[in-house]
């Protein structure tokens, strides 16, 4: 059944008009990645209204293109001229960046360009296998469920804000509220329309997600008139050969970091909210501690651009199993994807892959090919990168708002779309400069619909609310967004107050009770040896005379409002 | 006076809206079937919103005005106008595109755009004019017939290339 699937896929994705709109979308997401201020997420929204004609296995395809190339085109900005052109890559500027000012520029990109190649496939190979997985467990998942995984993922994204939390969660709330906006799905009740007929059909999402991130972003690239004018070649160097085969070689030398790296970028993607931005200062982090030598590590070594490019390209595949698997973006660039499935009628689900095998494994199939797509055209692309890098940010910025203004429009063919854009890239900005991350309220607006639905179902199944607290999966989801809600007061007191040493112990302890609800032989197996893992803490903890341990040296804040 | 932060100000702006949107869902009409109400989950909301928004206006009263605050913005109406000067001129330039768009229509309307807001962030000396001419002509050009030819969207034509498209 699986390698019919395959096959199918396989046959709707090499069509000669599919391979070349992904080799299109690949090269766009290179350059796009790497022009810092310009994200992978802005350039995934913007490609989103090219797709609307396009049959929906050609259409994802071309923007799972541009993804897998956005998310490898922030090395180059970051190795030669030690911006890094997304957050993603903010950690491959610390060795990518001194090894190119050492002589060393081709050597730093072919293992950044490598080092992302296998990143991706690892995830790619994740992808294929772990989601139908996963939406078999999804296939467990009742209204009651849902709400509370719903309310988890925002929670999650939230506290990657850090201190600034309850900003965080302002923007979930504020994203939920948007949604309400316009006839309500379960009883058709017009709400917050104030008379008006066109707020009665409510924002079209995609438009609210384009003016509140690419919008919003534009008008904080230019607030500065001197860097509005300048070009990125007059910040540094750009001028490289990727050496392949020496990179090849220091790949294989350190293969376990790029191993170790992937995994973290993976597993990072799956979780909601928390994205490349974690992910690639997170496997450094790691890098830096397994290495034999970490004092070379800010010095221009070889394992400091392997494990941050390995994970950075992971993240996306984790990212795309939570949303293929559950219908429940990883994260902000997911979010972006979600629409593009919606708008092609397609609801991501539990049972969109056993629904829908072909379009979910041409989506798996076209992250394979993109992959290959992206080593082949990298050498191509730096060419144009340079070229690139002589433009003036302002004349980027009018000629993307240009072009967001024309692929707003074409969404529903509605002028009142464009409002939007307008309304929320206010919004967008006035939150930015004032310290709110904008992923919750992004999420918030892509998953207000469903939180909402699912507390319909589950209430009218039973009006009782015993549910939310006694069925497994949404205790274990209440459970598991209550401590991430309380992560960033855990990081700001560690080490300093005495119930900080409780955290860890009481959150094992109370993510084991749920599992072992679960009944079955695996779940009550993962609970004991997280029990485990919580009375081993106690009991270290307890040892060492409750002694307060010293904060650690990252704090994983939310660089931007970006994943990927 | 003491000075009130950027935070205490947003604060209390919240809290104002969430006044609002509460009283305006009492204008939502209650139907006889269903468990989960229109108004219910947007009350529900606004609730934690209003909770949200009172915890960050005691936060930012206990903070404080944040000295850089003061700092990146000079003083008065001119020093926040040049500050924001870049921003100003992209959102006036985008209202002028949308109000233009019904008489000029996409075409026109998006070249015009592309060139005046290039030509403010830029500067006009005769050279970049050219550059810019040519910048905005060629990307919308370029975009706009892809979605007409390519896509088959039907963009605004406006009154220019047809007169009774108002």
């Amino acid at each position: 059944m699986i390698i019919e699937n395959v096959i199918a896929a396989f046959g709707a994705i090499f069509a000669a008009k599919t391979l070349l709109l992904m080799a299109v979308g690949v090269a766009g997401g290179l350059i796009a990645g790497a022009i810092p201020g310009f994200t992978i997420a802005m350039a995934v929204v913007l490609t989103l209204p090219f797709t609307f004609s396009m049959p929906p296995e050609q259409g994802l395809a071309t923007m799972v293109s541009v993804l897998v190339g956005g998310l490898s085109g922030g090395l180059m900005a970051g190795i030669l001229t030690g911006i890094p052109g997304t957050p993603s890559s903010v950690a491959t500027t610390f060795d990518g960046f001194p090894m190119a000012r050492k002589g060393e520029p081709g050597l730093a990109l072919g293992i950044g360009v490598w080092s992302s190649f296998f990143g991706g496939i690892f995830s790619a190979i994740c992808l294929m296998t772990l989601a139908p997985q996963l939406a078999r467990v999804g296939l467990e998942f009742q209204p009651w469920d849902y709400f509370m995984l719903v309310m988890f993922a925002l929670t999650i994204t939230a506290s990657l804000a850090g201190k600034h939390l309850v900003k965080g969660l302002i923007a979930g709330a504020l994203g939920l509220f948007v949604r309400t906006v316009g006839e309500d799905e379960a009883a058709g009740m017009a709400r917050f329309d104030f008379g008006s007929e066109i707020l009665l059909s409510g924002f079209d999402f995609i438009a609210v997600l384009i003016g509140l991130f690419a919008f919003s972003q534009l008008l904080s690239d230019v607030r500065d008139p001197e860097t509005a004018r300048k070009s990125l070649s007059e910040r540094g160097t750009v001028k490289a050969k990727i050496e392949h085969a020496r990179a090849l070689k220091e790949i294989a030398k350190h293969w376990t970091v790029v191993v170790r790296s992937a995994t973290i970028g993976v597993f990072t993607g799956i979780l909601p909210g928390a994205g490349g931005s974690v992910a690639n200062i997170l496997a450094y982090d790691q890098a830096k501690k397994a290495s034999k030598t970490p004092e070379n590590f800010g010095t221009g070594t070889s394992e400091g651009i392997i494990a941050p490019e390995s994970s950075n390209n992971a993240v996306e595949g984790g990212a795309l199993i939570t949303l293929m698997a559950l219908g429940i973006p990883g994260d902000v660039t997911a979010a972006v994807m979600l629409g593009a499935l919606l708008i092609h009628d397609v609801i991501p689900s539990p049972n969109f892959i056993s629904d829908n095998p072909v379009l979910a494994y041409s989506i798996f199939t076209a992250f394979f090919i993109a992959t290959f797509m992206m080593i082949a055209m990298q050498s191509l692309m730096l060419r144009v990168f340079v070229l690139v890098t002589r433009i003036r940010m302002y004349m980027l910025a009018a000629v993307i708002l240009g072009f967001c203004g024309i692929g707003v429009f074409a969404l529903n063919n509605v002028t009142f779309d464009l409002w939007t854009l307008v309304w929320f890239g206010i919004v967008g900005f006035i939150m930015r400069q004032l310290g709110f991350p904008l992923a919750p309220m992004i999420l918030g607006v892509v998953l207000g619909n469903i939180a909402e639905l699912n507390l319909a179902r589950a209430l009218a199944i039973n009006s009782d609310l015993t549910p939310f607290f006694t069925r497994p999966w949404s205790l274990f989801f209440m459970i598991v967004a209550f401590f991430s809600a309380a992560f960033p007061l855990f990081q700001a007191h560690r080490g300093k107050r005495k119930w900080t040493l409780f955290y860890l112990p009481f959150a094992c302890f109370g993510a084991c009770v749920p599992l072992y609800m679960m009944g079955g032989v695996p779940r009550p197996v993962i609970a004991t040896i997280v029990l485990t893992l919580g009375v081993y803490t106690l009991v270290k903890r307890a040892r060492s005379g409750w002694k307060l341990d010293t904060p650690a040296d990252h704090d994983l804040l939310e660089e931007e409002q970006e994943t990927g | 006076m003491t000075r009130l932060s950027n935070d205490t100000i947003v604060a209390v702006v919240l809290l104002l809206a969430c006044g609002v949107f509460f009283w305006a869902s009492f204008d939502i009409r209650q139907p006889d079937y269903g468990v989960l109400l229109p108004s219910t989950w947007p009350r529900v909301i606004i609730a934690v919103l209003t909770l949200l928004s009172l915890i960050y206006l005691v936060q930012s009263l206990r903070a404080g005005p944040r000295n850089e605050e003061a700092r990146a913005v000079p003083p008065g109406l001119k020093g926040f106008l040049t500050y924001w000067r870049n921003p100003i001129v992209c959102f006036a330039m985008f209202f002028a595109f949308l109000i233009t768009l019904p008489v000029l229509g996409m075409l026109i309307g998006g070249v015009s755009f592309v060139f005046v807001l290039m030509t403010l962030l830029g500067g006009w000396e005769r050279r970049q004019l050219a550059t810019h001419a040519i910048i905005a002509v060629a990307t919308v050009g370029s975009m706009w017939s892809l979605f007409t030819f390519g896509l088959g969207v039907m963009l605004p034509v406006g009154m220019i290339f047809n007169p009774f498209a108002l």
